[in-house]
């Protein structure tokens, strides 16, 4: 069986690969570890048999009630090279 | 005499009634989160939770340390019962005379120094405060040490921090804060980490001045010393230069990168609602990790009647009457009632008008405009007694001459459940100053309407005589 992760995602596209920021739910201390990576996401894990599953939040942590599944397909290591406040008008 | 450290307070808080120990095992995913929060929500007392899940004994977490005023009073040596308005007057009369900290060789929070491959932020019980945060936020009720390069001064500040992985921290200092001004003008153009410190645990006073706003030219640490009345001892770091309080229970050390970001939030905020989203913020690279033995994480839970309502308020309050009068607006008493969660203030002056409530809108949104609404009533309105402040509101306020909007681009509070994403992100919105005082042209005799309580229309003697025969008339 695949492993559990979280994402919070505001336009989720199906099919294509996408980067993005993905949290670890499996039980423990490191639940909700963090990380990038590129993926394509299914929009149900039937589509995707023994892939794992993606859980998916809106920006303000609003839970889709039926889980994704997803692909990764690279890891792009622990965060994003940006200046931090960049994106501040 | 000040408690030394959380521990201590902790102890006279279960001395009176004030804590609840928690011996039952619970989970720091959400299980912890949502029993502080319940106790939060009924005025239940301070919490230590002495069983947490998947952590070792002894790793403990300590909740709603001055989320009432009864703790905050508490805090400060007086009596648990102490008025709203005397916990102010006195913090207000301690603030005036700083406290210059004790630098000593060592300290309880170096009991335990971890670096290099041993450094781990699981080794704590860091929750998942709420449900849909964005993380285990580690730093909810803390300080956060960081120093001007430049002009050498040093800065606390209370900025949440969650756990990105083992080694890394995200953020989310405000733009228009003392250390994100510091972090954007001088360490990114420079291109270099800035040192930081993270201190968890210290003793509640010291905490909570790190949010507050002390006046210009003091330090934190010296206003801290001020509220306790006594000097705040502090010890310098393993792998930086910063000093920070001795006693805590958790130091984390790191560098806030000038060129890496990750994804922080949303989170459970001081304003009621989880909200803000998810953006790419402060990444804090750590350095060493230092702690007590059974060491304390100390957190707030925040939403409705958190730390923020009660005792950053009444911090908040007072740093917005000293502002007001340096600028010359004859002001008596400021508060902001707990359930405004720090985006409302009242204000009472001498005399009012509509230019007076046009100057305090001006002042309070000069620079960061934390505050989006502004309620300004007359001398004879009691701020802290909400029935009277309604009433002034209900019945002064012109609906269409008395309401003030003042809106700005830059500077407004990103925490606001109402802006919109747009709006948070250019930091832009507005405040509402609500001029609930008689126009400053009208007089007693003509225009003032006699206000129909005991004390304004009934003659003086007959007031007296009323009261001297109270208990005569079968009243208790």
């Amino acid at each position: 069986m695949g492993k559990e992760y979280q994402a919070f995602i505001e336009n989720i596209k199906e099919g294509e690969e996408i980067e993005l920021n993905i949290k670890d739910l499996t039980s423990g201390p490191h639940k909700y570890d963090s990380r990038m990576v590129k993926a394509i996401l299914f929009s149900s894990p039937e589509k995707l048999p023994g892939g794992d599953i993606l859980w998916i939040r809106s920006r303000s942590g609003f839970l889709h009630p039926s889980p994704w599944a997803i692909k990764i397909t690279q890891e792009l290591g622990a965060y994003v090279h940006q200046p931090p406040y960049s994106d501040i008008g | 005499m000040a408690f030394r450290d959380v521990r201590q307070f902790i102890e006279a808080l279960d001395k009176v009634g004030e804590l609840v120990r928690v011996k039952q095992e619970v989970d720091w995913d959400l299980e912890v989160g949502a029993i502080s929060r319940r106790a939060y929500e009924t005025e239940a007392p301070a919490i230590l939770f002495e069983k947490i899940k998947d952590y070792p004994e002894g790793f403990r977490i300590h909740s709603g340390s001055l989320g009432t005023y009864r703790r905050l009073a508490i805090a400060m040596g007086l009596d648990p019962d102490t008025s709203i308005r005397s916990i102010y007057e006195e913090y207000e009369r301690r603030e005036q005379h700083p406290v210059k900290p004790v630098i000593v060789d060592n300290g309880p929070c170096k009991e335990n120094i971890v670096k290099g491959e041993d450094m781990d932020l699981h080794h704590f019980p860091a929750p998942m405060v709420h449900d849909g945060d964005g993380g285990r936020y580690i730093a909810t009720w803390h300080l956060v040490v960081s120093r001007d390069p430049d002009q050498g001064w040093t800065n606390w500040g209370m900025y949440r921090f969650m756990l990105h992985d083992n080694r890394f921290l995200v953020g989310f200092p405000q733009p228009l804060t003392h250390l994100a001004m510091v972090l954007r003008n001088k360490y990114i153009p420079a291109g270099k980490p800035m040192p930081v410190a993270i201190v968890i645990g210290a003793e509640p006073l010291t905490t909570l001045v790190a949010s507050a706003t002390p006046k210009i030219g003091v330090e934190e640490v010296d206003c801290a010393g001020a509220i306790r009345q006594e000097p705040v001892e502090l010890v310098k770091c393993v792998t930086n230069d910063l000093l920070v309080p001795a006693h805590a229970e958790i130091v984390i050390e790191g560098e806030i990168q000038p060129d890496k970001t990750a994804p922080e939030g949303p989170f459970g905020e001081y304003s009621g609602y989880r909200g803000g989203g998810v953006q790419l913020r402060p990444l804090c690279q750590v350095t060493a990790i230092t702690h007590r033995d059974s060491p304390i994480l100390t957190m707030s839970n925040m939403g409705i009647l958190d730390e923020c309502a009660t005792a950053w308020a009444a911090s908040q309050s007072l740093a917005v009457k000293r502002r007001l009068k340096s600028h010359g607006i004859p002001v008596i008493d400021v508060f902001m009632h707990p359930q405004a969660t720090a985006f409302m203030v009242i204000v009472s002056v001498e005399s009012g008008g509509r230019k007076i409530a046009e100057q305090i809108g001006e002042v309070l949104t000069a620079r960061r405009a934390a505050i989006s609404k502004i309620v300004v009533v007359d001398r004879d309105v009691d701020v802290f007694n909400l029935g009277q402040v309604t009433h002034a509101l209900a019945t002064k306020c012109h609906p269409a001459r008395g309401i003030i909007v003042i809106e700005y681009e830059g500077k407004a509070n990103p925490v606001t459940p109402c802006y919109s994403d747009e709006e948070r992100k250019k930091l832009k919105g507005a405040t509402a100053v609500f001029d609930c005082t008689w126009p400053i042209e009208w007089s007693v005799e003509y225009d003032i309407p006699t206000k129909s309580c005991f004390t304004d229309i009934y003659p003086k003697e007959l007031q007296d005589k009323v009261l001297k025969n109270w208990t005569n008339y079968g009243f208790k």
